[in-house]
């Protein structure tokens, strides 16, 4: 048996300490902010672990070199596995800081829920490395229980308590499949190591069961990513949820879901493409255009963001599954997704971090409400337009980069699946940009609706932990925007590991 | 190879189609079989011999079901503990003994935040 490598472990070590220090440091002081503070202390220590392990090479005490392969090939410490538990980490540092200033406007829990933000934030920083089923199906049940819990943390309200139990019941049923799948999957080739599975596909590859064993999988991560037409339950969780929590389940649960489609797809079964990467076509394609043609008729803010995720889900998805369709180079338009992620993280965290001061500052995420919005916070309705018109993909901001990876890695596949879903991506961003604006409309050239109190909503503060997340986030987004290449080294970083693969 | 796979799950089926005849044929027989002497008494719940008291629906307290939440907690420990005993020698030969030792007492640890947030929560006080 092998010595561990603690170091490679680090960042989760520190993660899982901080989730028992959250727990006990809220069970023996009585200010419940110090919860929150090590919370946040314990994701900054775990960053800077990960840190270490990403400029190791230029560390004196640092001795190990590339990629860390741990328990027998199931746990991966590699450049995608750092970028993306980098991007968790982040999440859940800024969903803390929004969660601050949110949970004092009411009577809720707090200890328990930076305990369990941690918690899935451990998850999904596990589901980075780990690459075989068992460790990932573990680490995506600690994201998703978390998630059931949190969803229904306003517990008097009737909503929430509907979002917790259809979030509950659909992750239940998502797992079922994506058990079922692994099982068939595991049945036929006798080991659930990616690797291992990668190499004995050849010889199942043309039985039925296995590619029915593919296909379930993809249906479990379907769900999870909400990726139509698995997608109804998103608005509903996503608007009855707290909306710090929706803006973890948007970026944190999201994200770790497609972690585990991409693990899955490109490390354990890329001898069978030509079954899921039409799949993934078409799901890309549906995705898109359904989130982005019902996002119009949204007049609830929270729920347009949550129709905007699944279209933008939709966009992360179109490159490899138009590459896999084709049988194509897979590594290419594995960083671009990569690249879309991490750009799509920070700024749907920002806009949920404004959506969140807007909203309880009127009192409603009615988009009808927030009319006005310029007229008496000019700062909230600046940042507001920066991270919509990101989302929207508008030069000089993040968002035309991501949008522009995806596309030159899609066109680039140089088949009619690339070009045929270039071009249903090119239409759903002009549809996009018509529900993006529209709350931009309303927030700057619409009248404040009579009954609001000017002078009170100017009077109103931003809790210093949120204005400190927007500006971290809107910081990130200008600086993305002006300075692709650093994404665009993250992406590439991320797939050199496919390189020595052989992808 | 997929030809077994099957075959196995043929095996499952005459499982499934003795243990059928084997219930029904008990079931089916002693319904022909026995004597049939209804009466109002018979309907009554049993408890042991003594006359039943109320109704079949009695509310449970609460507690219960936070007292059965916190006895997971040394269940599941001791589920895990088993295993881990058989196997401590083979560690312990392998030059792992202290590790896995540790590892056993971070998992109780663990566990045992649990059963800490319980107490502190007053669950554990009966009123």
């Amino acid at each position: 048996m092998d010595a561990i490598d603690y170091h490679a472990l680090l960042p989760e070590i520190i993660l899982a300490v901080t989730v028992l220090a959250t727990l006990l440091v809220d069970l023996f002081t009585s200010r419940k902010s110090f919860a929150a503070i090590t919370a946040m202390i314990g994701m900054f220590a775990s960053f800077v672990a990960i840190l270490t392990l990403a400029f190791c090479d230029n560390l004196t005490f640092c001795t190990s070199t590339g990629d860390r392969v741990l328990f027998g090939g199931s746990f991966v410490v590699d450049g995608y596995a750092i970028v993306l538990q980098g991007l968790f980490i982040f999440a859940g540092f800024i969903v803390v800081l929004m969660s601050v200033g949110y949970l004092e406007t009411d009577r809720y829990y707090e200890g328990e829920f930076y305990f369990l933000i941690v918690s899935a934030v451990l998850g999904a920083a596990v589901m980075a490395s780990s690459r075989d089923f068992i460790s990932m199906i573990v680490a995506l049940e600690i994201v998703s229980g978390s998630g059931f819990l949190l969803a229904g943390w306003r517990k008097g309200d009737a909503r929430s308590n509907e979002a917790s139990l259809k979030f509950f019941i659909i992750g239940v049923l998502a797992l079922a499949l994506l058990l079922f799948g692994v099982s068939l999957i595991y049945g036929l080739t006798g080991t659930q190591v990616f690797s291992e599975i990668a190499a004995a596909s050849s010889s199942v590859e043309d039985i039925a069961l296995f590619n029915l064993g593919a296909i379930f999988v993809l249906l479990g991560f379907g769900f999870k990513v909400s990726a139509v037409p698995f997608h109804f339950w998103t608005p509903d969780v996503y608007e009855g949820s707290p909306p710090p929590v929706t803006a973890w389940l948007s970026v944190g649960s999201k994200g770790a879901g497609f972690v585990g489609l991409l693990s899955v797809c490109y490390l354990a079964l890329p001898s069978v493409t030509e079954i899921w990467g039409p799949v993934l076509w078409l799901v890309a394609a549906l995705s898109m255009t359904i989130g982005n043609i019902v996002a119009i008729k949204q007049t609830n803010v929270i729920r347009l963001l949550g129709y905007s995720s699944i279209a933008q889900a939709g966009f992360m998805l179109a490159p490899f599954g138009a590459a896999a369709a084709t049988g194509a180079d897979l590594s290419q338009t594995f960083s671009a997704t990569v690249t879309y992620l991490v750009i799509y993280a920070v700024m749907n965290l920002g806009a949920f971090a404004v959506v969140i001061i807007v909203g309880t500052r009127v009192g409603s995420y009615e988009l009808e409400r927030w009319s006005g919005l310029n007229t008496w916070a000019p700062g909230l309705a600046l940042s507001l337009a920066a991270f919509f018109m990101s989302l929207a993909g508008i030069p000089p901001l993040a968002g035309w980069f991501a949008k522009f990876v995806m596309f030159s890695a899609t066109i680039g596949v140089g088949s009619w699946w690339g070009y045929s879903i270039a071009i249903v991506a090119a239409l759903n961003a002009v549809i996009a940009l018509v529900y993006y604006l529209k709350v931009l409309k309303s927030a700057f050239f619409d009248t404040v609706p009579a009954d609001l109190d000017v002078a009170t909503l100017e009077a109103g503060t931003v809790p210093g932990p949120t204005s400190f997340a927007i500006g971290l986030t809107a910081a990130a987004v200008l600086v993305l925007g002006i300075f692709p290449g650093l994404a665009a080294n993250l992406g590439d970083f991320s797939s050199d590991f496919l390189a020595t693969l052989g992808l | 190879m997929l030809n077994q796979y099957y075959g196995d799950y043929l095996t499952v089926a005459l499982f499934i189609a003795v243990g059928a005849i084997l219930v029904g044929g008990a079931v089916g027989a002693s319904k022909l079989l026995a004597p049939k002497n209804p009466g109002g008494f018979k309907d009554v719940a049993y408890e042991s011999g003594i006359e039943p008291v109320g109704g079949g629906w009695n509310q449970s307290h609460i507690r219960y079901y936070i007292f059965a939440l916190m006895f997971l907690i040394f269940d599941v420990e001791a589920v895990f503990i088993f295993p881990w005993a058989i196997t401590l020698d083979a560690f312990q030969a392998a030059g792992r003994g202290v590790f896995i030792l540790v590892e056993m007492f971070l998992f109780i640890l663990i566990l045992l935040s649990g059963l800490l947030y319980a107490i502190r929560k007053g669950v554990l006080k009966w009123e």
